[in-house]
Protein backbone atom coordinates (compact mmCIF):
# COMPACT_ATOMS: atom_id res chain seq x y z
CA UNK A 1 0.00 0.00 0.00
CA UNK A 2 1.46 3.33 -1.07
CA UNK A 3 0.42 6.85 -0.09
CA UNK A 4 1.54 10.10 -1.69
CA UNK A 5 1.05 13.09 0.61
CA UNK A 6 0.80 16.37 -1.29
CA UNK A 7 2.21 19.31 0.63
CA UNK A 8 2.44 23.01 -0.06
CA UNK A 9 5.00 25.46 1.17
CA UNK A 10 3.29 28.62 2.41
CA UNK A 11 4.35 31.87 4.07
CA UNK A 12 4.47 31.48 7.87
CA UNK A 13 1.09 32.15 9.45
CA UNK A 14 2.09 35.34 11.22
CA UNK A 15 4.46 36.62 8.52
CA UNK A 16 4.02 40.01 6.89
CA UNK A 17 2.61 39.23 3.43
CA UNK A 18 1.68 41.45 0.53
CA UNK A 19 0.92 41.46 -3.17
CA UNK A 20 3.70 42.66 -5.47
CA UNK A 21 3.11 45.15 -8.28
CA UNK A 22 2.42 42.32 -10.74
CA UNK A 23 -0.56 41.32 -8.52
CA UNK A 24 1.13 38.08 -7.49
CA UNK A 25 1.94 37.21 -3.92
CA UNK A 26 5.34 38.60 -2.97
CA UNK A 27 7.13 35.67 -1.32
CA UNK A 28 10.60 37.22 -1.21
CA UNK A 29 12.06 37.41 2.27
CA UNK A 30 9.03 35.80 3.89
CA UNK A 31 9.60 32.84 6.21
CA UNK A 32 8.16 29.71 4.60
CA UNK A 33 6.72 26.66 6.33
CA UNK A 34 4.80 23.48 5.49
CA UNK A 35 1.14 24.48 5.22
CA UNK A 36 0.05 23.71 8.81
CA UNK A 37 -3.01 21.73 7.69
CA UNK A 38 -0.79 19.53 5.48
CA UNK A 39 1.05 18.39 8.60
CA UNK A 40 -2.11 16.56 9.65
CA UNK A 41 -2.10 14.69 6.34
CA UNK A 42 1.53 13.75 6.96
CA UNK A 43 0.64 12.61 10.49
CA UNK A 44 -2.27 10.52 9.19
CA UNK A 45 -0.06 8.82 6.60
CA UNK A 46 2.66 8.07 9.15
CA UNK A 47 0.11 6.62 11.59
CA UNK A 48 -0.98 4.24 8.85
CA UNK A 49 2.67 3.21 8.46
CA UNK A 50 2.94 2.78 12.25
CA UNK A 51 -0.06 0.43 12.33
CA UNK A 52 1.26 -1.56 9.39
CA UNK A 53 -1.43 -0.79 6.84
CA UNK A 54 0.83 1.32 4.59
CA UNK A 55 4.33 0.44 3.39
CA UNK A 56 5.44 3.50 1.49
CA UNK A 57 4.98 7.27 1.93
CA UNK A 58 6.12 9.68 -0.75
CA UNK A 59 5.78 13.48 -0.50
CA UNK A 60 4.88 15.57 -3.53
CA UNK A 61 5.02 19.33 -3.80
CA UNK A 62 4.72 21.87 -6.58
CA UNK A 63 6.56 25.11 -6.07
CA UNK A 64 9.80 27.04 -6.48
CA UNK A 65 13.14 25.33 -5.76
CA UNK A 66 13.09 26.39 -2.12
CA UNK A 67 9.95 24.24 -1.60
CA UNK A 68 12.45 21.37 -1.31
CA UNK A 69 13.01 22.64 2.26
CA UNK A 70 9.38 21.82 3.08
CA UNK A 71 9.80 18.35 1.58
CA UNK A 72 12.98 17.81 3.61
CA UNK A 73 11.12 18.80 6.77
CA UNK A 74 8.32 16.36 5.97
CA UNK A 75 10.91 13.60 5.44
CA UNK A 76 12.31 14.40 8.87
CA UNK A 77 8.90 13.49 10.36
CA UNK A 78 8.99 10.12 8.54
CA UNK A 79 8.27 8.64 5.14
CA UNK A 80 10.49 7.41 2.34
CA UNK A 81 11.10 9.83 -0.49
CA UNK A 82 9.95 13.07 -2.12
CA UNK A 83 9.29 14.70 -5.46
CA UNK A 84 9.34 18.40 -6.22
CA UNK A 85 7.72 19.62 -9.43
CA UNK A 86 9.23 22.96 -10.31
CA UNK A 87 9.20 24.89 -13.55
CA UNK A 88 9.34 28.58 -14.47
CA UNK A 89 6.01 28.10 -16.29
CA UNK A 90 4.31 27.42 -12.95
CA UNK A 91 4.77 30.86 -11.39
CA UNK A 92 1.38 32.34 -10.52
CA UNK A 93 -0.47 29.02 -10.76
CA UNK A 94 -4.05 29.11 -9.47
CA UNK A 95 -6.01 26.18 -8.03
CA UNK A 96 -6.80 24.77 -11.46
CA UNK A 97 -3.15 25.02 -12.57
CA UNK A 98 -1.93 23.43 -9.35
CA UNK A 99 -4.42 20.59 -9.68
CA UNK A 100 -3.37 20.00 -13.31
CA UNK A 101 0.28 19.61 -12.29
CA UNK A 102 -0.38 17.46 -9.21
CA UNK A 103 -2.72 15.22 -11.22
CA UNK A 104 -0.04 14.61 -13.86
CA UNK A 105 2.62 13.93 -11.23
CA UNK A 106 0.27 11.56 -9.37
CA UNK A 107 -0.46 9.69 -12.61
CA UNK A 108 3.25 8.97 -12.75
CA UNK A 109 3.57 8.03 -9.05
CA UNK A 110 0.34 5.97 -9.10
CA UNK A 111 -0.31 5.74 -5.34
CA UNK A 112 -3.23 3.88 -3.77
CA UNK A 113 -4.13 7.04 -1.88
CA UNK A 114 -3.19 10.63 -2.76
CA UNK A 115 -3.61 12.40 0.57
CA UNK A 116 -3.89 16.16 1.15
CA UNK A 117 -4.68 18.64 3.91
CA UNK A 118 -8.19 20.09 4.03
CA UNK A 119 -7.16 23.62 3.02
CA UNK A 120 -4.13 25.80 2.54
CA UNK A 121 -3.33 28.66 4.84
CA UNK A 122 -2.89 31.16 2.03
CA UNK A 123 -5.70 30.39 -0.44
CA UNK A 124 -8.49 28.55 1.39
CA UNK A 125 -10.57 27.48 -1.58
CA UNK A 126 -9.99 23.79 -0.80
CA UNK A 127 -10.61 22.95 -4.46
CA UNK A 128 -7.32 21.30 -5.42
CA UNK A 129 -8.02 17.79 -4.01
CA UNK A 130 -11.42 17.43 -5.71
CA UNK A 131 -10.10 18.87 -8.96
CA UNK A 132 -7.19 16.41 -8.92
CA UNK A 133 -9.65 13.54 -8.34
CA UNK A 134 -11.77 14.71 -11.28
CA UNK A 135 -8.76 15.06 -13.58
CA UNK A 136 -7.62 11.54 -12.68
CA UNK A 137 -11.18 10.13 -12.72
CA UNK A 138 -10.85 8.82 -9.16
CA UNK A 139 -13.19 8.94 -6.15
CA UNK A 140 -12.75 11.67 -3.51
CA UNK A 141 -13.02 11.04 0.23
CA UNK A 142 -12.78 14.48 1.80
CA UNK A 143 -12.64 16.13 5.24
CA UNK A 144 -11.78 12.96 7.11
CA UNK A 145 -11.30 13.23 10.85
CA UNK A 146 -9.65 9.83 10.40
CA UNK A 147 -8.60 7.72 7.40
CA UNK A 148 -8.49 3.91 7.24
CA UNK A 149 -7.21 1.81 4.37
CA UNK A 150 -7.89 -1.84 3.67
CA UNK A 151 -7.04 -4.16 0.78
CA UNK A 152 -9.12 -2.54 -1.90
CA UNK A 153 -10.95 0.36 -0.23
CA UNK A 154 -10.47 3.33 2.07
CA UNK A 155 -12.82 4.99 4.54
CA UNK A 156 -12.94 8.41 6.20
CA UNK A 157 -14.87 9.46 9.28
CA UNK A 158 -16.50 12.74 8.35
CA UNK A 159 -18.63 15.11 10.42
CA UNK A 160 -22.24 15.25 9.25
CA UNK A 161 -24.81 17.89 10.13
CA UNK A 162 -25.98 15.85 13.10
CA UNK A 163 -23.19 13.40 13.91
CA UNK A 164 -20.67 11.65 11.72
CA UNK A 165 -20.54 9.25 8.78
CA UNK A 166 -18.00 6.75 7.57
CA UNK A 167 -17.62 7.33 3.82
CA UNK A 168 -16.09 4.56 1.75
CA UNK A 169 -14.71 4.24 -1.79
CA UNK A 170 -12.58 1.77 -3.76
CA UNK A 171 -8.83 2.34 -4.26
CA UNK A 172 -7.09 4.14 -5.85
CA UNK A 173 -8.51 7.47 -4.70
CA UNK A 174 -7.85 11.00 -3.46
CA UNK A 175 -8.49 11.83 0.22
CA UNK A 176 -8.23 14.84 2.51
CA UNK A 177 -8.04 14.94 6.30
CA UNK A 178 -8.77 17.63 8.89
CA UNK A 179 -6.93 18.73 12.01
CA UNK A 180 -8.91 16.15 14.00
CA UNK A 181 -6.58 13.31 13.01
CA UNK A 182 -4.31 14.18 15.94
CA UNK A 183 -1.35 16.45 16.59
CA UNK A 184 1.46 16.14 14.04
CA UNK A 185 4.61 14.58 15.42
CA UNK A 186 7.81 16.56 15.82
CA UNK A 187 10.84 15.71 13.77
CA UNK A 188 13.44 14.11 16.03
CA UNK A 189 17.12 14.87 15.65
CA UNK A 190 17.53 11.34 14.32
CA UNK A 191 14.71 12.01 11.86
CA UNK A 192 16.33 15.22 10.67
CA UNK A 193 19.64 13.41 10.09
CA UNK A 194 17.93 10.52 8.31
CA UNK A 195 15.97 12.91 6.07
CA UNK A 196 19.19 14.20 4.54
CA UNK A 197 19.84 10.80 3.02
CA UNK A 198 16.31 10.14 1.75
CA UNK A 199 15.88 10.39 -2.04
CA UNK A 200 14.41 13.58 -3.46
CA UNK A 201 13.71 14.00 -7.15
CA UNK A 202 13.06 17.22 -9.01
CA UNK A 203 10.74 17.06 -11.99
CA UNK A 204 10.05 19.69 -14.62
CA UNK A 205 6.81 19.97 -16.57
CA UNK A 206 8.14 17.78 -19.36
CA UNK A 207 8.97 15.04 -16.82
CA UNK A 208 5.25 14.71 -16.09
CA UNK A 209 4.19 14.91 -19.71
CA UNK A 210 2.87 18.49 -19.66
CA UNK A 211 3.86 21.51 -21.72
CA UNK A 212 3.52 25.18 -20.83
CA UNK A 213 0.83 25.27 -23.54
CA UNK A 214 -1.27 22.67 -21.70
CA UNK A 215 -1.21 24.92 -18.69
CA UNK A 216 -2.28 28.15 -20.43
CA UNK A 217 -0.24 30.32 -18.07
CA UNK A 218 -1.04 27.95 -15.17
CA UNK A 219 -4.10 29.99 -14.22
CA UNK A 220 -7.66 30.47 -15.42
CA UNK A 221 -8.17 33.35 -13.00
CA UNK A 222 -6.37 36.64 -12.52
CA UNK A 223 -6.26 39.17 -9.73
CA UNK A 224 -7.25 42.54 -11.21
CA UNK A 225 -6.98 44.70 -8.11
CA UNK A 226 -5.91 44.63 -4.48
CA UNK A 227 -6.80 47.05 -1.72
CA UNK A 228 -6.73 47.22 2.05
CA UNK A 229 -9.91 46.18 3.89
CA UNK A 230 -12.45 48.84 4.87
CA UNK A 231 -11.34 50.94 7.81
CA UNK A 232 -13.18 49.85 10.91
CA UNK A 233 -13.94 52.32 13.66
CA UNK A 234 -11.53 51.84 16.58
CA UNK A 235 -12.46 49.22 19.17
CA UNK A 236 -14.56 50.55 22.03
CA UNK A 237 -13.44 49.22 25.41
CA UNK A 238 -15.30 48.58 28.65
CA UNK A 239 -12.90 48.04 31.53
CA UNK A 240 -12.75 48.14 35.30
CA UNK A 241 -16.52 48.10 35.81
CA UNK A 242 -18.62 45.86 38.06
CA UNK A 243 -20.38 43.14 36.08
CA UNK A 244 -23.84 44.70 36.32
CA UNK A 245 -22.62 48.05 35.00
CA UNK A 246 -20.61 46.41 32.24
CA UNK A 247 -23.72 44.41 31.28
CA UNK A 248 -25.82 47.59 31.09
CA UNK A 249 -23.21 49.21 28.86
CA UNK A 250 -23.06 46.19 26.56
CA UNK A 251 -26.86 46.09 26.35
CA UNK A 252 -26.91 49.82 25.51
CA UNK A 253 -24.34 49.20 22.77
CA UNK A 254 -26.43 46.36 21.33
CA UNK A 255 -29.67 48.37 21.58
CA UNK A 256 -28.13 51.33 19.71
CA UNK A 257 -27.28 48.95 16.87
CA UNK A 258 -30.76 47.35 16.91
CA UNK A 259 -29.29 43.97 17.83
CA UNK A 260 -31.69 43.41 20.73
CA UNK B 1 -24.05 29.75 -24.57
CA UNK B 2 -26.74 30.99 -22.24
CA UNK B 3 -26.39 33.96 -19.94
CA UNK B 4 -27.81 32.00 -17.03
CA UNK B 5 -26.38 31.90 -13.52
CA UNK B 6 -26.49 28.41 -11.98
CA UNK B 7 -26.40 27.67 -8.26
CA UNK B 8 -26.21 24.56 -6.10
CA UNK B 9 -29.33 24.01 -3.97
CA UNK B 10 -28.77 21.33 -1.35
CA UNK B 11 -31.78 19.75 0.34
CA UNK B 12 -31.71 17.71 3.55
CA UNK B 13 -34.54 16.21 5.54
CA UNK B 14 -37.10 17.55 3.09
CA UNK B 15 -36.07 21.22 3.15
CA UNK B 16 -33.60 23.42 1.31
CA UNK B 17 -30.44 24.47 3.18
CA UNK B 18 -30.38 28.17 3.95
CA UNK B 19 -27.49 28.44 1.47
CA UNK B 20 -29.91 27.43 -1.30
CA UNK B 21 -32.16 30.41 -0.52
CA UNK B 22 -29.21 32.81 -0.27
CA UNK B 23 -27.72 31.61 -3.54
CA UNK B 24 -31.14 31.79 -5.27
CA UNK B 25 -31.23 35.49 -4.44
CA UNK B 26 -27.56 35.97 -5.31
CA UNK B 27 -27.93 34.16 -8.63
CA UNK B 28 -31.01 36.28 -9.47
CA UNK B 29 -28.99 39.45 -8.75
CA UNK B 30 -26.17 38.32 -11.04
CA UNK B 31 -28.61 37.08 -13.69
CA UNK B 32 -30.24 40.51 -13.84
CA UNK B 33 -26.77 41.89 -14.66
CA UNK B 34 -25.91 39.18 -17.21
CA UNK B 35 -29.31 39.14 -18.94
CA UNK B 36 -30.09 35.51 -18.07
CA UNK B 37 -32.01 33.49 -15.51
CA UNK B 38 -31.17 32.06 -12.11
CA UNK B 39 -31.18 28.26 -12.38
CA UNK B 40 -31.08 25.94 -9.36
CA UNK B 41 -29.30 22.58 -9.46
CA UNK B 42 -31.30 20.91 -6.69
CA UNK B 43 -30.28 17.65 -5.03
CA UNK B 44 -30.92 15.68 -1.86
CA UNK B 45 -33.97 14.49 0.07
CA UNK B 46 -36.90 16.85 -0.61
CA UNK B 47 -35.48 18.40 -3.78
CA UNK B 48 -38.25 17.27 -6.20
CA UNK B 49 -41.06 18.71 -4.08
CA UNK B 50 -39.21 21.72 -2.71
CA UNK B 51 -37.43 22.97 -5.84
CA UNK B 52 -40.36 25.01 -7.20
CA UNK B 53 -40.44 27.10 -4.01
CA UNK B 54 -36.91 28.39 -4.77
CA UNK B 55 -38.76 30.64 -7.22
CA UNK B 56 -39.90 32.77 -4.29
CA UNK B 57 -36.24 33.60 -3.63
CA UNK B 58 -35.26 34.34 -7.21
CA UNK B 59 -34.84 31.07 -9.16
CA UNK B 60 -36.49 30.97 -12.59
CA UNK B 61 -35.85 27.28 -13.21
CA UNK B 62 -34.81 24.36 -11.02
CA UNK B 63 -33.13 21.27 -12.41
CA UNK B 64 -33.64 18.35 -10.02
CA UNK B 65 -30.55 16.12 -9.99
CA UNK B 66 -31.86 13.51 -7.56
CA UNK B 67 -33.43 13.07 -4.17
CA UNK B 68 -31.55 10.26 -2.49
CA UNK B 69 -29.35 10.59 0.56
CA UNK B 70 -26.04 9.86 -1.19
CA UNK B 71 -22.93 11.84 -0.22
CA UNK B 72 -23.08 15.17 -2.07
CA UNK B 73 -20.00 14.28 -4.15
CA UNK B 74 -21.97 11.44 -5.74
CA UNK B 75 -24.00 14.13 -7.55
CA UNK B 76 -20.86 15.44 -9.26
CA UNK B 77 -21.59 13.89 -12.67
CA UNK B 78 -25.09 15.39 -12.70
CA UNK B 79 -23.73 18.84 -11.79
CA UNK B 80 -21.09 18.55 -14.54
CA UNK B 81 -23.71 17.57 -17.06
CA UNK B 82 -25.95 20.53 -16.17
CA UNK B 83 -22.99 22.94 -16.28
CA UNK B 84 -22.00 21.62 -19.72
CA UNK B 85 -25.35 22.81 -21.03
CA UNK B 86 -24.47 26.44 -20.39
CA UNK B 87 -24.37 29.23 -17.89
CA UNK B 88 -21.90 32.03 -17.22
CA UNK B 89 -21.30 31.28 -13.56
CA UNK B 90 -22.13 28.64 -11.01
CA UNK B 91 -22.48 29.63 -7.34
CA UNK B 92 -21.64 26.98 -4.74
CA UNK B 93 -21.85 27.36 -0.96
CA UNK B 94 -18.42 27.48 0.71
CA UNK B 95 -19.26 24.37 2.75
CA UNK B 96 -17.53 20.97 2.56
CA UNK B 97 -20.23 19.60 0.22
CA UNK B 98 -20.30 22.76 -1.90
CA UNK B 99 -16.52 22.77 -2.22
CA UNK B 100 -16.41 19.08 -3.19
CA UNK B 101 -18.91 19.58 -6.01
CA UNK B 102 -17.27 22.83 -7.14
CA UNK B 103 -13.88 21.10 -7.25
CA UNK B 104 -15.25 18.18 -9.27
CA UNK B 105 -16.61 20.69 -11.76
CA UNK B 106 -13.36 22.66 -11.99
CA UNK B 107 -11.32 19.51 -12.56
CA UNK B 108 -13.70 17.90 -15.04
CA UNK B 109 -14.41 20.89 -17.26
CA UNK B 110 -11.23 22.97 -16.69
CA UNK B 111 -13.11 25.96 -15.30
CA UNK B 112 -11.86 29.08 -13.48
CA UNK B 113 -12.62 28.98 -9.75
CA UNK B 114 -13.04 31.81 -7.25
CA UNK B 115 -13.42 32.09 -3.58
CA UNK B 116 -14.59 31.85 -1.00
CA UNK B 117 -15.91 35.26 -2.04
CA UNK B 118 -17.67 37.90 0.00
CA UNK B 119 -19.13 39.72 -3.00
CA UNK B 120 -19.67 39.06 -6.71
CA UNK B 121 -21.08 40.99 -9.63
CA UNK B 122 -21.32 40.56 -13.36
CA UNK B 123 -19.70 43.22 -15.54
CA UNK B 124 -18.00 43.53 -18.93
CA UNK B 125 -19.07 40.03 -19.87
CA UNK B 126 -17.56 38.10 -16.96
CA UNK B 127 -17.97 37.48 -13.28
CA UNK B 128 -16.01 39.74 -10.96
CA UNK B 129 -15.44 38.56 -7.40
CA UNK B 130 -14.16 40.07 -4.21
CA UNK B 131 -12.24 37.97 -1.71
CA UNK B 132 -10.53 38.63 1.62
CA UNK B 133 -7.07 37.05 1.37
CA UNK B 134 -3.94 36.80 3.46
CA UNK B 135 -5.97 36.31 6.63
CA UNK B 136 -8.18 39.28 5.84
CA UNK B 137 -5.35 41.79 5.45
CA UNK B 138 -5.99 42.34 1.72
CA UNK B 139 -9.15 42.48 -0.41
CA UNK B 140 -8.53 41.14 -3.91
CA UNK B 141 -10.72 41.51 -6.98
CA UNK B 142 -10.51 38.67 -9.51
CA UNK B 143 -11.83 37.73 -12.94
CA UNK B 144 -11.41 34.81 -15.33
CA UNK B 145 -8.54 35.09 -17.83
CA UNK B 146 -9.55 35.97 -21.39
CA UNK B 147 -10.95 32.97 -23.22
CA UNK B 148 -11.56 30.88 -20.08
CA UNK B 149 -14.40 28.36 -20.33
CA UNK B 150 -17.71 28.92 -18.56
CA UNK B 151 -19.37 28.66 -16.14
CA UNK B 152 -16.97 30.34 -13.73
CA UNK B 153 -17.20 28.48 -10.43
CA UNK B 154 -17.71 30.75 -7.42
CA UNK B 155 -17.61 29.60 -3.78
CA UNK B 156 -19.82 31.90 -1.74
CA UNK B 157 -19.57 32.47 2.02
CA UNK B 158 -22.72 32.07 4.09
CA UNK B 159 -24.69 35.30 4.55
CA UNK B 160 -23.06 36.99 1.54
CA UNK B 161 -26.55 37.31 0.05
CA UNK B 162 -29.74 37.86 2.06
CA UNK B 163 -32.57 35.67 0.77
CA UNK B 164 -35.50 37.54 -0.75
CA UNK B 165 -38.48 36.74 1.41
CA UNK B 166 -42.13 37.26 0.65
CA UNK B 167 -41.82 36.45 -3.06
CA UNK B 168 -44.52 34.29 -4.53
CA UNK B 169 -42.82 33.08 -7.72
CA UNK B 170 -42.52 29.43 -8.54
CA UNK B 171 -39.52 27.99 -10.37
CA UNK B 172 -40.12 25.80 -13.40
CA UNK B 173 -39.00 22.31 -12.30
CA UNK B 174 -37.07 20.15 -14.75
CA UNK B 175 -35.98 16.58 -14.07
CA UNK B 176 -32.30 16.09 -15.01
CA UNK B 177 -31.55 13.18 -17.33
CA UNK B 178 -29.76 10.24 -15.72
CA UNK B 179 -26.13 11.24 -15.17
CA UNK B 180 -23.20 9.45 -16.76
CA UNK B 181 -21.20 7.05 -14.69
CA UNK B 182 -18.43 8.69 -12.69
CA UNK B 183 -15.75 7.70 -10.21
CA UNK B 184 -17.34 10.12 -7.74
CA UNK B 185 -20.49 7.97 -7.66
CA UNK B 186 -18.40 5.21 -6.03
CA UNK B 187 -18.33 7.18 -2.76
CA UNK B 188 -20.91 5.68 -0.41
CA UNK B 189 -21.99 6.13 3.20
CA UNK B 190 -20.82 2.95 4.94
CA UNK B 191 -22.09 3.95 8.39
CA UNK B 192 -24.04 6.86 9.80
CA UNK B 193 -23.96 7.92 13.47
CA UNK B 194 -26.24 10.49 15.08
CA UNK B 195 -24.93 12.71 17.87
CA UNK B 196 -26.59 12.46 21.29
CA UNK B 197 -27.74 16.04 21.26
CA UNK B 198 -29.22 17.99 18.38
CA UNK B 199 -26.74 20.46 16.91
CA UNK B 200 -27.79 23.59 15.06
CA UNK B 201 -26.32 24.68 11.77
CA UNK B 202 -24.14 27.61 12.79
CA UNK B 203 -23.91 28.92 9.23
CA UNK B 204 -27.60 29.74 9.45
CA UNK B 205 -27.44 31.64 12.75
CA UNK B 206 -27.68 35.44 12.69
CA UNK B 207 -26.50 35.77 16.30
CA UNK B 208 -23.71 33.60 17.71
CA UNK B 209 -22.33 33.43 21.25
CA UNK B 210 -19.00 31.61 21.04
CA UNK B 211 -16.87 30.25 23.86
CA UNK B 212 -13.19 29.36 24.01
CA UNK B 213 -10.57 28.10 26.38
CA UNK B 214 -11.70 30.66 29.00
CA UNK B 215 -15.05 28.89 29.33
CA UNK B 216 -12.99 26.21 31.06
CA UNK B 217 -15.44 23.27 31.03
CA UNK B 218 -18.51 21.72 29.45
CA UNK B 219 -20.64 23.26 32.22
CA UNK B 220 -19.04 26.62 31.52
CA UNK B 221 -21.06 26.76 28.29
CA UNK B 222 -24.28 26.89 30.36
CA UNK B 223 -24.27 30.69 30.81
CA UNK B 224 -23.40 31.10 27.10
CA UNK B 225 -26.44 29.01 26.13
CA UNK B 226 -28.63 31.19 28.36
CA UNK B 227 -27.33 34.33 26.68
CA UNK B 228 -27.77 32.85 23.21
CA UNK B 229 -31.32 31.86 24.09
CA UNK B 230 -32.11 35.38 25.39
CA UNK B 231 -30.76 36.87 22.15
CA UNK B 232 -32.41 34.29 19.89
CA UNK B 233 -29.02 33.03 18.74
CA UNK B 234 -26.85 29.91 18.72
CA UNK B 235 -23.76 28.79 20.63
CA UNK B 236 -20.42 28.28 18.86
CA UNK B 237 -16.87 27.57 19.97
CA UNK B 238 -13.20 27.89 19.21
CA UNK B 239 -11.13 24.85 18.30
CA UNK B 240 -9.68 24.72 21.80
CA UNK B 241 -13.16 24.21 23.29
CA UNK B 242 -14.09 21.57 20.70
CA UNK B 243 -10.77 19.73 21.14
CA UNK B 244 -11.36 19.69 24.90
CA UNK B 245 -14.64 17.87 24.25
CA UNK B 246 -16.76 20.63 25.83
CA UNK B 247 -18.85 21.07 22.69
CA UNK B 248 -19.38 19.11 19.42
CA UNK B 249 -17.07 19.81 16.48
CA UNK B 250 -20.11 20.83 14.41
CA UNK B 251 -20.10 24.06 16.46
CA UNK B 252 -16.44 24.90 15.91
CA UNK B 253 -15.82 28.24 14.18
CA UNK B 254 -12.61 28.92 12.31
CA UNK B 255 -10.25 27.80 9.58
CA UNK B 256 -11.01 24.13 10.16
CA UNK B 257 -14.59 24.59 11.35
CA UNK B 258 -17.47 26.73 10.16
CA UNK B 259 -16.98 30.09 8.49
CA UNK B 260 -19.78 32.27 9.83
CA UNK B 261 -21.02 35.74 9.00
CA UNK B 262 -23.67 36.57 11.63
CA UNK B 263 -25.00 40.05 12.30
CA UNK B 264 -23.73 39.72 15.88
CA UNK B 265 -20.86 37.58 17.17
CA UNK B 266 -20.07 37.55 20.89
CA UNK B 267 -16.82 35.81 21.78
CA UNK B 268 -16.30 34.86 25.42
CA UNK B 269 -12.99 33.56 26.71
CA UNK B 270 -11.66 33.44 23.15
CA UNK B 271 -8.21 34.92 22.59
CA UNK B 272 -8.76 35.54 18.87
CA UNK B 273 -5.99 33.50 17.24
CA UNK B 274 -5.79 33.90 13.46
CA UNK B 275 -7.24 30.41 12.89
CA UNK B 276 -10.42 31.44 14.73
CA UNK B 277 -10.47 34.92 13.26
CA UNK B 278 -10.70 33.72 9.65
CA UNK B 279 -13.93 31.94 10.60
CA UNK B 280 -15.71 34.99 12.00
CA UNK B 281 -14.00 38.15 10.82
CA UNK B 282 -16.81 39.06 8.44
CA UNK B 283 -19.41 39.20 11.24
CA UNK B 284 -21.14 42.57 11.13
CA UNK B 285 -20.67 43.29 14.84
CA UNK B 286 -18.06 41.66 17.05
CA UNK B 287 -18.22 41.83 20.85
CA UNK B 288 -15.47 40.18 22.89
CA UNK B 289 -15.44 39.43 26.60
CA UNK B 290 -12.06 38.39 27.98
CA UNK B 291 -10.24 38.81 31.26
CA UNK B 292 -6.95 39.39 29.45
CA UNK B 293 -6.80 43.08 28.44
CA UNK B 294 -4.14 42.19 25.83
CA UNK B 295 -6.04 39.35 24.09
CA UNK B 296 -5.62 39.65 20.29
CA UNK B 297 -9.41 39.67 19.84
CA UNK B 298 -9.35 43.13 21.45
CA UNK B 299 -7.55 44.43 18.38
CA UNK B 300 -10.35 43.65 15.94
CA UNK B 301 -13.52 43.50 18.06
CA UNK B 302 -15.95 46.40 17.76
CA UNK B 303 -16.59 46.25 21.50
CA UNK B 304 -14.04 44.74 23.87
CA UNK B 305 -15.15 44.06 27.44
CA UNK B 306 -12.35 43.25 29.88
CA UNK B 307 -13.65 41.15 32.74
CA UNK B 308 -14.83 37.80 34.05
CA UNK B 309 -17.22 36.17 31.58
CA UNK B 310 -18.85 34.15 34.37
CA UNK B 311 -19.99 37.39 36.02
CA UNK B 312 -20.66 39.51 32.96
CA UNK B 313 -22.56 37.01 30.81
CA UNK B 314 -25.26 36.14 33.40
CA UNK B 315 -25.68 39.87 34.15
CA UNK B 316 -25.98 40.60 30.43
CA UNK B 317 -28.52 37.80 30.00
CA UNK B 318 -30.67 39.26 32.81
CA UNK B 319 -30.41 42.74 31.34
CA UNK B 320 -31.41 41.57 27.86
CA UNK B 321 -34.36 39.59 29.24
CA UNK B 322 -35.44 42.67 31.22
CA UNK B 323 -35.29 44.90 28.12
CA UNK B 324 -37.16 42.36 26.04
CA UNK B 325 -39.80 42.26 28.79
CA UNK B 326 -39.47 38.55 29.27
Amino acid sequence: MKIVVCIKQVPATGADKRYAEDLRLDRAGVEAIINPLDEYAIEQALRLVDDGSVENVTYLSMGPEQASEALRRALAMGGDDAVLVTDPALAGADEWGTAKVLAAALDKLAPDVALMGMASDDARGSLVPGAVAAMRNLPLLSYGAELNVADDAARVRRLSATGYDWLSAPLPLVATVTDQVGEPRYASLKGIMAAKRKPMQTWSLSDIGLSAGDLRGAALTRVTDTRPPEEKPPTERIENLPAAEAATKIADWLTTRKLI
Amino acid sequence: MSNDILFLAEFAGGSPARSALELATGAAELASQSGGSAVALAYGPGAPDGAAALGAHGATRAIVLGDDDRPAIAYAAAVVSAARDGGLALLAPATPNGRDLAAALVGTLDLPAFGPVRAACFSEGTIETEQATLQGSVITTSRPVDGAATPSVVLVLANTFTPNEGGSGSAEVIQAPAAEDSAFAQVTVAESHEADAKVVNLEEATIIVAGGRGVASEDGFGPLRELASALGGAVGASRAAADAGWIPYQLQIGQTGKVVKPSLYIGAGISGAIQHRVGMQTAEHVVAINKDPDAPIGEFADLFVVGDLFQIIPALTDEIRRRKGA
